[in-house]
């Protein structure tokens, strides 16, 4: 081995599973690696050279070949036989691309030009179909559609994908998850349960997590709550083992998970916070608050909530967080 | 003049006018290099004997030398040549600017000294030419050694372009092909190639010209066989300008087509990739 890469990791692919983690931590090199691109020790296919590994890699540009029609590029990995020219063909068909099958590839649009890379990648009939960033290139009406689409063909053609990105929506979809930092796996799992059980703040961070408070465990009820308190606020949250009184804790929140408090519902609310709004913001159809109050805190509103409680900057505001949305992490 | 004295949309046409006056200095400073390059040659028409063109004796054997060792010398230079370009441009290794000083070499040495150095090299009485001569080959004033000297004069500067046309093509699009189950020797003549093609092409007719022009190395390792450029310089010796420029022209007939020819065909192939 030349340069041994930095990484030293061992993962299960189910269905789709996808690799989260930040950029430039290393997501690239490893499906590099597992491709053979780059000198590593692989297991399996280790011991195999790049052609003769059944695995298809699909690299953030596509590298489709610009000499090369849409129907020539699928049929690259195809022996040359009689019926190579139909195989291509029904491989477009299956993406629905086979009217633009005569086409290069400067003359298809991001989202053509990926389907076109997916369709050749399965002519190689794979067992495993990398996918580097395979939304980070597209718009969101694009990426939607792709996506669906790319976890439909997952599941019909029955190939395990592994795919790394940075994108928590992706993970989102996912069958099976995986976030990846310092160079080793830290958190896996189903993606329900990674999201709402990330382990680290760093975790907790890229999988969208905006609201992050320090503490100590105040009080724990077994199997029922845990109580956590800081500098002038009390929260409850969920109940974890291994976790005990006077232990140092991060909380984390998603902005989405606070809500605005109905006024005669005070009593409902396990977390009441008496925050003051510094700042908002429109993102599309939702509204994004910047509160101020314990501490720092985002909220997510949809314009319609947005509207009817006519909220505006400098507005004192009452929010709640439900106990079992509130995520407890021990502190690094 | 003010603004005022033409209305407030003076300024804007005034800009205007500047931006064109300038805009045809590119292609007149164009137009007055090439004018430099070709008076020579417009001039070389004013100076032909028209009514009297006619050959001296051996001219016609002179250009048939020419064209076929040429092409010989160009078909070795290009099938020797090709792995080393290829190698340069993608193979890894901290001594690579050192073997690109030792490549100029060739290109650095005046001709007529690379000749001298060839002649030592391989003539009758060196170990390299004893060798080749205990073969029935010899390697001076003989159709080989014509050659020789052409490939000495003509591929490294083919090595050369092939190295930058092979750098020009992305190294992804290599590594997907092996990704998609072709070997090594698969991607490159499926897809290295043919994405290189117009640099290769330029490399290719770079090579022939400066196979068919070669002089200085061709006078001292094969005086004979007689080539053009030799015979050039023969018959003015010989007998005088009158007998160059008839010789000059046909030169120029038929070294030009091939490059030309090249050219055209590998622009025409990679018009529809881009």
């Amino acid at each position: 081995m030349q340069q041994p890469l930095a990484l030293d990791i061992s993962l299960q692919v189910h269905g789709f599973t996808v690799l989260l983690g930040v950029s430039g931590v290393g997501k690239s090199s490893l499906l590099k690696a597992i491709a053979g691109l780059l000198p590593a020790q692989v297991n399996p296919y280790g011991d195999l050279a790049v052609e003769q590994r059944p695995i298809a890699y699909l690299p953030q540009g596509y590298a489709l070949f610009p000499h090369l029609r849409a129907w020539e590029n699928v049929a690259f990995p195809l022996s040359r036989s009689a019926h190579r020219h139909k195989d291509a063909l029904a491989l477009l068909q299956r993406v629905g691309l086979e009217d633009l099958a005569n086409r290069f590839p400067s003359e298809l649009s991001g989202g053509q030009k990926q389907r076109v890379a997916l369709a050749r990648a399965l002519a190689r009939k794979p067992q495993l179909l990398l996918l580097d960033e395979p939304t980070s290139a597209l718009d969101m009406a694009t990426r939607d559609e792709v996506l669906d689409e790319l976890v439909r063909e997952v599941h019909e053609f029955g190939i395990p994908v592994l795919a790394v990105s940075h994108d928590p929506h992706l993970a989102m979809l996912a069958d099976h998850m995986a976030i990846l930092r310092d160079g080793r796996i830290v958190q896996e799992g189903a993606p329900g349960e990674v999201f709402a059980r990330p382990r680290h703040v760093a975790s907790a961070r890229l999988l969208g997590f905006r609201n992050f408070l320090s503490g100590q465990i105040a009080g724990s009820e077994h199997n029922s709550r845990l109580q956590v308190a800081g500098s002038g606020w009390q929260m409850q949250a969920g109940w974890q083992p291994a976790l005990s009184v006077g232990m140092p804790v991060q909380l984390a929140m998603r902005a989405e998970d606070i809500y605005l408090q109905e006024d005669g519902a005070a009593h409902c609310c396990p977390n009441p916070l008496s925050v003051q709004v510094k700042a908002c913001r429109k993102e599309g159809l939702s509204m994004r608050l910047y509160l101020e109050g314990p501490a720092s805190l985002e909220m997510l509103l949809s314009r319609q909530q947005a509207e009817d409680a006519q909220i505006a900057v400098g507005n004192f505001l009452k929010v709640c967080v439900q106990p079992r949305h509130v995520q407890v992490m021990t502190a690094e | 003049m003010r603004s005022a004295d033409h209305g407030p949309g003076f300024p804007a046409y005034r800009m205007t006018a500047g931006f064109d006056r300038f805009r045809w200095m590119g292609p007149a400073l164009a137009g007055l290099v090439f004018v430099f390059l070709l008076a020579p040659f417009a001039a070389l028409l004013f100076a032909t004997d028209w009514p009297d063109f006619h050959f001296a004796d051996g001219d016609l054997g002179a250009i048939r030398t020419s064209l076929l060792y040429s092409a010989l010398a160009l078909i070795i230079s290009v099938l020797a040549g090709t792995p080393l370009a290829w190698w340069l441009a993608r193979g890894q290794g901290r001594g690579k600017w050192f073997l690109d000083a030792l490549l100029m070499l060739p290109l650095l040495t005046p001709p007529l000294a690379l000749g001298i150095l060839l002649s030592s090299f391989y003539g009758p009485y060196s170990p390299v030419g004893s060798l080749f001569s205990h073969a029935g080959i010899y390697l001076t004033n003989t159709a080989p050694a014509f050659i020789l000297a052409q490939i000495y004069g003509a591929m490294p500067y083919y090595i050369i372009a092939a190295r930058a046309a092979f750098e020009g093509v992305p190294r992804e699009l290599e590594q997907i092909s092996r990704t998609l189950g072709r070997n090594r020797f698969q991607t490159f003549w499926r897809v290295t190639l043919p994405l290189a093609r117009i640099g290769l092409s330029a490399g290719v007719a770079l090579a022939w010209v400066r196979a068919m022009g070669e002089f200085g190395i061709v006078l001292i390792v094969a005086y004979f066989p007689e080539g053009i450029p030799v015979k050039l310089w023969v018959n003015l010796q010989d007998i005088g300008l009158s007998a160059v420029y008839p010789l000059l022209w046909i030169f120029f007939l038929v070294a030009v087509p091939l490059p030309l020819w090249i050219g055209l065909r590998a622009r025409r192939q990679t018009q529809a990739m881009f």
